[in-house]
């Protein structure tokens, strides 16, 4: 017999009122409702703003990854360094490689030297590898071997090492790396192109542990190509650009390096607007093949670097000392020597070679030491201060229609007071206290602004929605953020609705019942 | 039942004061069928409103069931007035948009436990429409009812949370002769019935010979005070 509707008025008196107070004067009602809902809808479209930069910065901080370290090859600590932390570290070795001799050591020995002798050999010694000085890594003529092929100064690390640590407990994936510098040659219709650029022999796991890219067409490579050592490249974007001009796919063409033919089977791009692929980076300005193809073509058998992420971001030193230890083990260093390795996290390599924004590696650096534990709150600052304009904006919006919405729920009530006051009168009569009436006329008025939120939230959605589709913003609703919208919705309404209850609440129950 | 005691009441209008009651002083007994009549301004209107807890006397005493009233907070008034007093006005004064049942529930509403829950309202409410004849106009809402039905919808309101005292201000004002007398014999039967005190301020005479006594009033004073059989309303005098 009795609607839903009308079991739930019976629910409650003040639901009822409720109710009474949105259907008596529609259109009036409708109109101060819409003050609310356009101010609901900024809130709720200002906290999405502000919630989604929040969001999306933990997500680049994190794709950035947090939870990535690099071993490489040879041991460059700075013997200052004590050997429990783990994390900073001077330079790079194949950066310091990379630089003229001369320019680090103007005083190298030459051939003939009256000094050492007639038979020094001239080799290119490492800054380091002075022979006045004590040291704790391997010399440079130990290290030898790989370094014909500009793959770095040292070769400990091997395929075996990769598959070992692949088993080992908190990781959870693992790629192997060989690197160099290599010109690409592409013969197009128009001439030949050129490009120098990164090349990278890696594996297939490389894409699941660099979260931050997107394969822009194509694939990168499988297990059969990598078993075959096949001569297969991924191209970073950069190159892609370049080399084969922005906008062409070269899926499918065939390009040159070290005289030998390599086929393209897909470009890879950042997918994090973060970091914004750039030529002279080591990601994008990048090519990519299987590493079995570049041990091949190269004669190598050693690898410069494995990449391993941990499964979890708070476990990156734990997984960092099991890694150290396994490969001590591994390697036969006793207890006494150094490692051979150097294990590097992700975070230091964002602050050295940048692809971050200046203050998010800033409140990186700030944290190194014990980096699990910088609360990515501290680095949402930088979004917060990217999206601050959006949010000003918005919350101007926000506070004028709430303003003017909450101004319309004090009209439209006081307009109720004076309607009904002889009702006012009546209830006093029959035995309303002055509290009654107020709680009466303020939850009016609270029915109206929750109504008016209501529709808020719901057109707060779609602006969420329409930011993030047309502006490129992320934005997050979160339900406590709806629940926030709703209670911005109510206090209007018990501020607004607060002096015209009171003022019906302090009428005089004979004047009030003889009101006409 | 009630006991006035030197009742006095004052107003200020601009710099005049208007001395609406000048010293009223009377007993009604539990039961009685109270008319009180009088010209515009004799003061029969504010004695009602003291009486009915709506005011309060300036000087002098008012006792309802043996308790000083006249001092007491708003609050408190508004407690007196929902537990033990029902009032009947001449506009009817129901919630338009509103069933009669719900607005017979309405003192419910107000009760110093709280609301009563909402199953038994409507129980109550019910009996109390049953007792002026209205059950089936439940429904209604004022607009669809006459203007002796209203009424009657308005007379099973101030009894539905069952008072001692019944005070009617011009009940007959907006009705017709015989409408009228239907609503003064509800009055008379509720007496007759449940024992109910009731005060009923007219100016029409005839109204006033349905009560057991008649108070006279002009400038704020009683100038008459008669107790008399009921000329009206035989049949539920019958049964007294």
């Amino acid at each position: 017999m009795a609607s839903p509707l009308q079991r739930l008025r019976a629910l409650h008196p003040s639901i009822d009122i409720g109710f009474k107070a949105l259907t008596r004067n529609r259109l009036q009602t409708g109109l101060t409702m819409l003050g609310i809902t356009v101010g609901v809808a900024t809130v709720l479209a200002m906290m999405a703003v502000g919630a989604g930069a929040q969001q999306s910065i933990e997500q680049q901080v994190r794709a950035a990854g947090l939870n990535q370290l690099t071993i490489k090859a040879g041991n460059w600590k700075p013997k200052t360094e004590d050997v429990g932390g783990s994390v900073a570290h001077q330079g790079d070795a194949e950066d310091t490689m990379r630089l003229p001799v001369d320019e680090l050591m103007p005083e190298l020995p030459q051939a003939g030297d009256p000094f050492y002798g007639a038979d020094v050999r001239p080799i290119r010694l490492h800054p380091e590898d002075d022979p006045m000085e004590k040291h704790d890594h391997p010399l440079a003529w130990q290290r030898l071997g790989d370094l014909e092929a500009g793959l770095g100064a040292s070769a400990t690390l091997s395929f075996d090492d990769a598959e070992a640590i692949r088993e080992l407990e908190g990781v959870q994936y693992v790629a192997c790396g060989v690197h160099g510098n290599a010109r690409v040659h592409y013969a197009s219709p128009a001439g030949e192109k050129r490009w120098f650029t990164r090349m990278h022999g890696t594996d297939l796991h490389l894409l699941d542990i660099k979260r931050t890219w997107t394969l822009r067409t194509g694939r990168f490579f499988t297990e059969d190509e990598q078993e075959e050592k096949a001569q297969v490249m991924v191209l970073g974007s950069v190159v892609a650009e370049k080399v084969f001009g922005v906008g062409v796919d070269p899926v499918g063409q065939e390009i040159a390096m070290w005289n030998q033919t390599f086929r393209i089977v897909g470009v890879v791009t950042s997918a994090s607007w973060v970091v914004r692929p750039a030529a002279g980076d080591d990601e994008f300005d990048a090519v990519y093949m299987p590493y079995t193809t570049t041990h091949r073509l190269l004669n190598l058998t050693k690898l410069n670097d494995i990449t391993v992420t941990a499964a979890s971001t708070g476990e990156v030193s734990v997984v960092a000392k099991r890694l150290e230890a396994l490969l001590r083990q591994r390697h036969g260093i006793t207890v006494e020597m150094p490692d051979d390795f150097t294990i590097v996290t992700e975070a230091t390599r964002a602050i050295t070679t940048g692809g971050l924004p200046p203050n998010v590696a800033a409140a990186i650096a700030g944290n190194v030491k014990e980096l699990e534990r910088v609360t990515l709150e501290q680095l949402a600052g930088t979004l917060e201060r990217a999206s601050g304009t959006m949010r000003w904006l918005l919350a101007a919006v926000a506070a004028v229609s709430l303003l003017v919405g909450g101004i319309g729920i004090m009209n439209i009530t006081l307009l109720s007071v004076t309607e009904r006051t002889k009702e006012i009168g009546l209830r006093m009569a029959v035995g309303a206290r002055g509290r009654d009436v107020t709680r009466q006329f303020l939850t009016e008025a609270v029915a109206i602004s929750l109504a008016g939120g209501a529709v808020g939230v719901v057109l707060g959605l779609i602006a969420s929605y329409l930011i993030s589709s047309m502006l490129n913003w992320a934005t997050l609703v979160s339900p406590s953020s709806v629940l926030v919208a709703f209670g911005v919705s109510a206090a209007v309404g018990v501020l607004f609705g607060w002096y015209p209850a009171r003022r019906a609440a302090e009428l005089d129950p004979i004047d009030a019942l003889r009101h006409e | 039942m009630i006991g006035v005691r030197s009742l006095e009441k004052e107003y200020h209008v601009g710099d005049h004061v208007v001395r609406a009651l000048r010293g009223v002083t009377l007993d009604i007994a539990a039961g009685e069928f109270v008319t009180v009549v009088g010209p515009s301004g004799s003061g029969k209107s504010t004695f009602m409103h003291i009486l009915g807890c709506l005011d309060r006397p300036t000087r002098g005493q008012y006792l309802l069931g043996g308790r000083d009233v006249s001092t007491l907070p708003h609050d408190e008034l508004a407690r007196v007035r929902n537990e033990t007093i029902g009032f009947v006005f001449q506009g009817f004064n129901l919630l338009a948009r509103t069933t009669a049942l719900e607005n017979v529930e309405l003192p419910l509403l107000y009760t110093r436990q709280g609301a009563v829950k909402a199953t038994e309202r409507r129980d109550r409410a019910r009996r109390a429409l049953a007792a002026v004849g209205l059950t089936d106009r439940e429904e209604h809402h004022p607009n669809q009812l006459s203007g002796g039905q209203q009424q009657r919808v308005a007379i099973a309101r101030a009894l539905v949370n069952q008072p001692s005292l019944l005070l009617a201000d011009e009940p007959t004002g907006n009705l017709d002769t015989t409408t009228s007398y239907e609503v003064m014999e509800v009055f008379a039967q509720l007496r007759a019935e449940r024992g109910l005190t009731i005060v009923v301020i007219t100016h029409e005479r005839d109204i006033a010979a349905w009560g057991t006594r008649t108070i006279d009033f002009k400038d704020g004073v009683v100038v008459q005070d008669l107790q008399h059989q009921p000329t009206m309303g035989t049949r539920a005098a019958a049964g007294v």
